[in-house]
C-alpha cells in the first residue's frame, strides 16, 4: 500500500516536473502580460514613469473614438470577409481538387504557394499591382477603358483592395479542407451514384455535411485572423487613407508609437474581448457539430 | 564504489571551476577593460557608416585595454525605434549609447531614470562645442538626457534641368512664378512635385505644410492653435499641390514613391534632408549636377524662414558604475569634438548641432550650407514641433482633404483634435 502512495506521488512528482517548463512559458509569455495589459489599461501611463490609476476613462475614450470606430468596423469587415469569402472559396476548391482532375497536384502547390512567400514581399508586390500605372489598372483600361484608378488611396476602394489581396490566398484552409475530404469514405460516393445522385447532389449532402466540423474549425481560425489583422494592411496602406484601412491591431500599434501605452493596452484588451466573442458566438451558432465542443464533451 | 563516484565527481567540478578561478584572478591583476554597446543607426548603406565605423575604430586604439564601443548594427530605424521605446518602457536601456529624433514624443523618455543626464557632466569646454539653440532645444525642464548630434535643414530640390526644359532658368523667387513654373512643367507633361500621404508623417508633404505654415504664422506658428488661419491657409496649398501639381499617386504613396518619380524623373521639384544628397541612385541621375536646392517662395508675410529639425540627439545609459558613466563621456566627447564630426560631414554630407570648420567642397551638399547660412531664421517642421500623434493624425487626414472628402478648416480641427493644449 505504501508502495503504491510513493509510486503515485513520484507519477505526479514526474507530471509537474515536464508541466513545470511549459507552465512557466505560459505564466510569463501569457498570463503575466495578459494581466499586465488589463492593468495597465486601466491607467495612464505613457511607457516611462509612474502609472496613475484613471479608472474607465480610457474605455470611455476608446469607444467614442472615431478611429478606433473606424478600426473596429474594419476588423469586423476582415473576419467576415475571411470567414464567409476566403473559407467558402478554399472549400469549393478543396471540394474540386478531392475528384483528383488532371493536373490536381500542380494546383494544390500553386494555391499553397503564397503561403510561404513572406507577407512583406507579397504586400510590396500588391502595392506595384494597385498603383496608378501599375498593371492591374493597365489590364482595365485596355479590356474596358476605365480610367485610371488609384486603388489604395481611395478611401472607398482601399479597405476592398486590401481584404481582396488576402483572400484570395486560401491555400492554408484549401489544405486542410482538401485532406479532410480526402478521409470521406468512398463508398458514399458510389451509393450516391447506384442512387442516381449528380455530382452536386453528392458534393451538398456527402461532402458539405461532412466537412462541416472541418469548415467550423477553419472558418473560426479565420475569423480570429481577420480580427487581429495587421501586417498587410500596414505595410500597404499605413491604416489609411483617412483611417480607411485601420484596424484595432493598426490602432494599437499607433498608440504604442507615440507612447501612449496604457491607451494601446485599452485597444488590446478590446481586441482580446471581441475575438473571444468572435469565437464564442461561431461555437454557439454550430457548436453541436464543432469538433472542438465534442472533444470538450 | 559510491567512494569512487564522488571523487569523480569532486574532480569533475573542480576542474570545471579552476579555469573561472584562473580568469578571476587574471582579471584582478589588471585593471578589466570596459565595454560600450552603442546601438547605432549609422550602419550599413547609411553615408554616415564608413566615417563613424573609422572613428569607433580609432577610439578603440587610442583606449586599447580600457574602453572598448562595440557597434551594435540598427539598419531598419523603424525597428530601431521601436527596440528605444520597448527597452525604456521594460525598464532597461537599449544600450549604453543610443541615437533618439528629438522631438515632443520622444522627450517623455526624459522623465526615465535609465537615461544619464549630461548637464552635470558638460563641462564649458564640451558645451561651447554645441550650438547653442540646439542644446537649448534639447533640454528639457532643466535636463539634458540627450545630446543634439545631427541637425537638418528640410529645403526644397529644383530639377534644373526640368525647369530649364521649360524655358525656366531659376529657382521661383515669387508665388506667381512658382504657379508659373508648375504650369508649364505640367502642360510639358512633368509633374511639378512628388507629393505624398502615406506612411505615418506624409514626409514629403509635410515638409512642403511646414513651409507654408511658417511663412504665414511665422517662426513661432507651431505655439498657436491648429486652427489658426495659417495652418488653414497652409492646408489649403497643400491642398493644391496634391490637387493640381502631383502625380496622380499621391494620395496613399509613402517617402520611398515619392523620392522614387524625383530620381525617376517624372516630378521635378522635391523635398527632402541633405541625408537624401549622399544616395547613390541620385548621383546616378543625368540630372544630379543641375540640382538647386532652395526654400519655397514666401507665401506669407514671412520671408526666409528654413524649416529645420534636430535629426539624431545621442543619449547614454546611466550607469551606478562611475567609470562606465566616465567612459561613455570620453567616448562622447571623442564622438561629438569638431575633428570627429568634420570627418561624418565630410564623408555623408549630413548637418550637425557641433561647430566646425568644415566647408562641404562638393556642390550639392555645399548649398545645403548656403541655404543654411542664407536664411534668416529657422524654425521646426511639423513632426519636430508637434511631436509623431499629431503628425500621423495630419499624414491620415491630409488624403482626405486631397480627395475634397474633408474642408481645409475640418481638416485644421483634427489635427488640433490630437494637440496636448
Amino acid at each position: 500500500m505504501q508502495a503504491v502512495g510513493i509510486r503515485n506521488r513520484w507519477i505526479w512528482s514526474a507530471r509537474i516536473l515536464f508541466l513545470l517548463p511549459v507552465a512557466l512559458l505560459f505564466f510569463f509569455f501569457f498570463i503575466y502580460p495578459f494581466f499586465f495589459t488589463v492593468f495597465t489599461s486601466f491607467t495612464s501611463w505613457r511607457g516611462i514613469g509612474a502609472m496613475k490609476f484613471n479608472g474607465i476613462k480610457n474605455y470611455t475614450k476608446l469607444i467614442t473614438d472615431p478611429t478606433f470606430q473606424k478600426a473596429l468596423r474594419n476588423n469586423i469587415v476582415w473576419a467576415l470577409s475571411q470567414g464567409l469569402i476566403q473559407v467558402p472559396l478554399a472549400c469549393l476548391v478543396a471540394m474540386i481538387l478531392v475528384r483528383k482532375p488532371f493536373g490536381w497536384r500542380g494546383l494544390r502547390t500553386i494555391y499553397y504557394l503564397p503561403n510561404v512567400i513572406s507577407t512583406v514581399a507579397l504586400a510590396m508586390v500588391w502595392v506595384a499591382i494597385y498603383n496608378v500605372d501599375g498593371p492591374l489598372n493597365a489590364i482595365l483600361s485596355g479590356l474596358f477603358g476605365m480610367e485610371k484608378h488609384n486603388w489604395l488611396g481611395n478611401p472607398d476602394t482601399a479597405l476592398f483592395a486590401v481584404i481582396f489581396q488576402t483572400v484570395i490566398y486560401i491555400g492554408y484552409f484549401m489544405i486542410v479542407l482538401l485532406a479532410s475530404a480526402m478521409n470521406i469514405p468512398r463508398s458514399l460516393y458510389e451509393a450516391a451514384e447506384i442512387d442516381g445522385a449528380s455530382t452536386l447532389v453528392q458534393e451538398i449532402n456527402i461532402t458539405l455535411p461532412m466537412l462541416r466540423g472541418t469548415l467550423i474549425t477553419t472558418m473560426t481560425l479565420a475569423m480570429a485572423y481577420g480580427m487581429r489583422h495587421f501586417e498587410a494592411t500596414f505595410l500597404m496602406t499605413g491604416g489609411g487613407p483617412a483611417y480607411a484601412t485601420t484596424t484595432m491591431g493598426i490602432d494599437l500599434y499607433l498608440k504604442m508609437d507615440a507612447l501612449r501605452y496604457s491607451e494601446a493596452s485599452t485597444s488590446g484588451v478590446f481586441l482580446i474581448i471581441m475575438g473571444t466573442l468572435v469565437i464564442t458566438l461561431l461555437r454557439k451558432l454550430f457548436g453541436s457539430s464543432d469538433p472542438m465542443s465534442e472533444m470538450a464533451q | 564504489m559510491m567512494k569512487n563516484s564522488r571523487l569523480i565527481a569532486v574532480l569533475l567540478l573542480l576542474c570545471l571551476l579552476s579555469p573561472l578561478a584562473a580568469q578571476g584572478q587574471a582579471e584582478s591583476g589588471q585593471q578589466k577593460e570596459i565595454e560600450l554597446r552603442w546601438a547605432s543607426i549609422w550602419v550599413g548603406n547609411d553615408s554616415k557608416a564608413p566615417a563613424v565605423e573609422a572613428l569607433v575604430k580609432e577610439f578603440n586604439t587610442k583606449n586599447a585595454g580600457k574602453i572598448k564601443v562595440v557597434i551594435e548594427p540598427q539598419p531598419d530605424y523603424n525597428a530601431y525605434e521601436q527596440k528605444v521605446r520597448t527597452s525604456l518602457a521594460a525598464g532597461q536601456a537599449p544600450a549604453d549609447i543610443f541615437t533618439i529624433k528629438f522631438n515632443p514624443t520622444t522627450a517623455t523618455f526624459y522623465q526615465s531614470d535609465l537615461l544619464m543626464d549630461f548637464q552635470g557632466k558638460l563641462d564649458d569646454a564640451w558645451k561651447s562645442t554645441f550650438d547653442a539653440g540646439s542644446l537649448e532645444q534639447s533640454t528639457v525642464d532643466g535636463m539634458l538626457k540627450s545630446l543634439p548630434m545631427e541637425t537638418a535643414i528640410l529645403p526644397i530640390w529644383y530639377n534644373m534641368d526640368a525647369l530649364k526644359s521649360v524655358g525656366v532658368n531659376t529657382i521661383p523667387a515669387t508665388v506667381q512664378q512658382m504657379y508659373d513654373t508648375f504650369d508649364k512643367l505640367k502642360a510639358a507633361g512633368i509633374a511639378p512635385t512628388s507629393q505624398m500621404t502615406g506612411d505615418t508623417n506624409a514626409w514629403t508633404s509635410m515638409i512642403w505644410f511646414s513651409h507654408f505654415a511658417v511663412s504665414l504664422g511665422g517662426p513661432n506658428v507651431w505655439d498657436k492653435p491648429f486652427t489658426d488661419p495659417a495652418f488653414v491657409e497652409a492646408a489649403k496649398l497643400i491642398k493644391k499641390m496634391i490637387q493640381e501639381y502631383s502625380t496622380a499617386d499621391a494620395v496613399g504613396l509613402g517617402a520611398g514613391g515619392s523620392g522614387g518619380h524625383f530620381l525617376a524623373g517624372r516630378t521635378a521639384v522635391f523635398s527632402n534632408g541633405p541625408w537624401y544628397a549622399g544616395r547613390a541612385d541620385l548621383a546616378a541621375t543625368p540630372f544630379f549636377d543641375s540640382i538647386k536646392i532652395g526654400g519655397l517662395p514666401a507665401v506669407g508675410e514671412y520671408e526666409g524662414i528654413m524649416i529645420s529639425r534636430l535629426q539624431a540627439n545621442i543619449c547614454a545609459a546611466s550607469s551606478k558604475d562611475a567609470a562606465k558613466e566616465q567612459a561613455i563621456v570620453s567616448f562622447l566627447k571623442f564622438l561629438t569634438s569638431p575633428s570627429s564630426i568634420a570627418k561624418i560631414a565630410e564623408t555623408s554630407g549630413a548637418m550637425f548641432a557641433i561647430k566646425t570648420d568644415y566647408r562641404p567642397v562638393n556642390n550639392l551638399q555645399k548649398q545645403f550650407y548656403d541655404v543654411n547660412a542664407a536664411a534668416s531664421t529657422t524654425a521646426f517642421d511639423l513632426e519636430a514641433a508637434l511631436g509623431s500623434e499629431v503628425t500621423l493624425e495630419f499624414a491620415q487626414q491630409l488624403g482626405a482633404l486631397a480627395l475634397d472628402r474633408i474642408s481645409a478648416e475640418e481638416f485644421c480641427a483634427l489635427v488640433d483634435r490630437k494637440i496636448e493644449h
